[in-house]
């Protein structure tokens, strides 16, 4: 980064290869992971400008080769892999994760205490998905993964589409929330 | 670089603007400078924290006539509100990365009235009567969760406890301890609880 516009400085738990890229140090401003490599980021690969990793104490991101992340958002508790030269597009949310427990009274607990945190971040609540973008897969603008899907390899994401089960390889989605529109039932489906 | 920097001072609040004991309101390196820019309440007060908040980043495009209310202990991330009525949202609130929530069209629907509006709206339209647009307030009760990347449009009451997933569109009031999905958002069950 010979030019940052933030402040700011790469953590020493990220692995980065030297052919790879990262616009800003600004990405790492919600960066808590004590994970000895919390983020590895593979050779060509692109972390650029306004992709924020959202990553909690035991959170751990792996951005595979020739990966492209532009202004993504990565919400990780537990793990998000991007595999090999796939496409991850602006606005999208990758989240393994709901940061807020599910049970009301729980929830309303965790924000009571909230402020007493420092940053106020919400911790893991323990129930994290891993999110898992296979090889070559293309997620479009604005979509979100929710906890716990994998996208197949070289699958495609509709912009805006809301991916809430596993994604066959190869096969479109598109929707909210997001369907198979196309290459359903090819035998290209079982990788 | 240096208005960079500056930019993530916490922003500057406008005086009809009143903040509860607890609550911090920071601007980030988007949204320092822009937090306020469009807040434009005549109304005093024109927005309400509650106590202990944490409101991170987020923007707030209020119109002469609007007014925001926020209850305690609410996390809100890096949302847009857009309000020309009401929004009034209550305790121990989160609100998700990138959610809008908007209580009013801006535009009148009917196409003679729409033309008429886009004329007034241009740099043409000085003194020109904007046509009167829908606009409602929007209630998000306490407990409720909204996700990240949802829109919550005019008129909508999302009830006590609902459970809004991320990306959905809600033009409908979801019932309290609901959990809704997709867009147009539908009701798939209750929220979830463990």
């Amino acid at each position: 980064m010979s030019s940052d516009w933030h402040p700011g400085t790469i953590p020493p738990n990220v692995a980065l290869d030297e052919t790879a890229y990262v616009g800003t140090s600004y990405s790492f401003t919600r960066y808590r992971t004590g994970r000895s490599v919390g983020l590895r980021v593979g050779r060509g690969a692109s972390l650029c400008d306004m992709t924020v990793l959202d990553v909690g104490p035991r959170g751990r991101v792996v951005l595979g080769d020739f990966a492209l992340v532009n202004a993504a958002r990565i919400i990780c508790d537990a793990e998000v892999t991007i595999g090999d030269y796939a496409l991850v597009a602006w606005d999208v949310v990758l989240m393994d994760t709901y940061r807020v427990p599910f049970e009301t009274a729980a929830r309303r607990e965790a924000l009571r205490e909230l402020p007493r945190r420092t940053p106020r971040c919400l911790p893991s609540t323990g129930r994290s998905l891993p999110v898992h973008i296979g090889r070559g897969a293309w997620i479009g603008f604005g979509a979100c993964v929710l906890p716990g899907v994998t996208i197949g390899e070289g699958a495609i994401v509709a912009a805006r589409a809301v991916v809430v089960e596993d994604v066959p390889c190869h096969a479109v989605v598109a929707g909210n929330p997001a369907q198979v529109v196309r290459g359903r039932g090819m035998p290209s489906n079982r990788c | 670089m240096a208005s960079m920097r500056a930019a993530a001072r916490p922003p500057a609040l406008p005086s009809n603007v009143r903040v509860g004991p607890g609550t911090v309101v920071t601007g980030d390196y988007v949204t320092g400078p822009l937090a306020f820019r469009h807040f434009r309440s005549e109304r005093d007060p024109g927005l309400i924290f509650g106590a202990h908040c944490t409101i991170d980043g987020v923007v707030f495009n209020v119109g002469p006539e609007g007014r925001v209310e926020i209850g305690d202990y609410c996390y809100l991330q890096e949302a847009l509100l857009v309000c020309e009525v009401e929004i009034r949202i209550g305790n121990h609130v989160a609100i998700g990365w990138h959610a809008t929530i908007i209580d009013a069209d801006f535009h009148p629907v009917a196409i003679e009235a729409r033309i008429a509006d886009a004329v007034a709206c241009s740099p043409l339209g000085a003194g020109r009567a904007h046509p009167p647009f829908a606009r409602r307030p929007v209630v998000i009760e306490d407990d409720a969760y909204i996700g990240p990347n949802v829109t919550i449009l005019k008129g909508v009451r999302v009830g006590a406890g609902a459970f809004v997933e991320a990306g959905a569109v809600v033009a409908r009031d979801v019932p309290p301890g609901r959990r809704v999905l997709g867009n147009p958002a539908r009701l798939v069950g209750r929220a979830p609880a463990r």
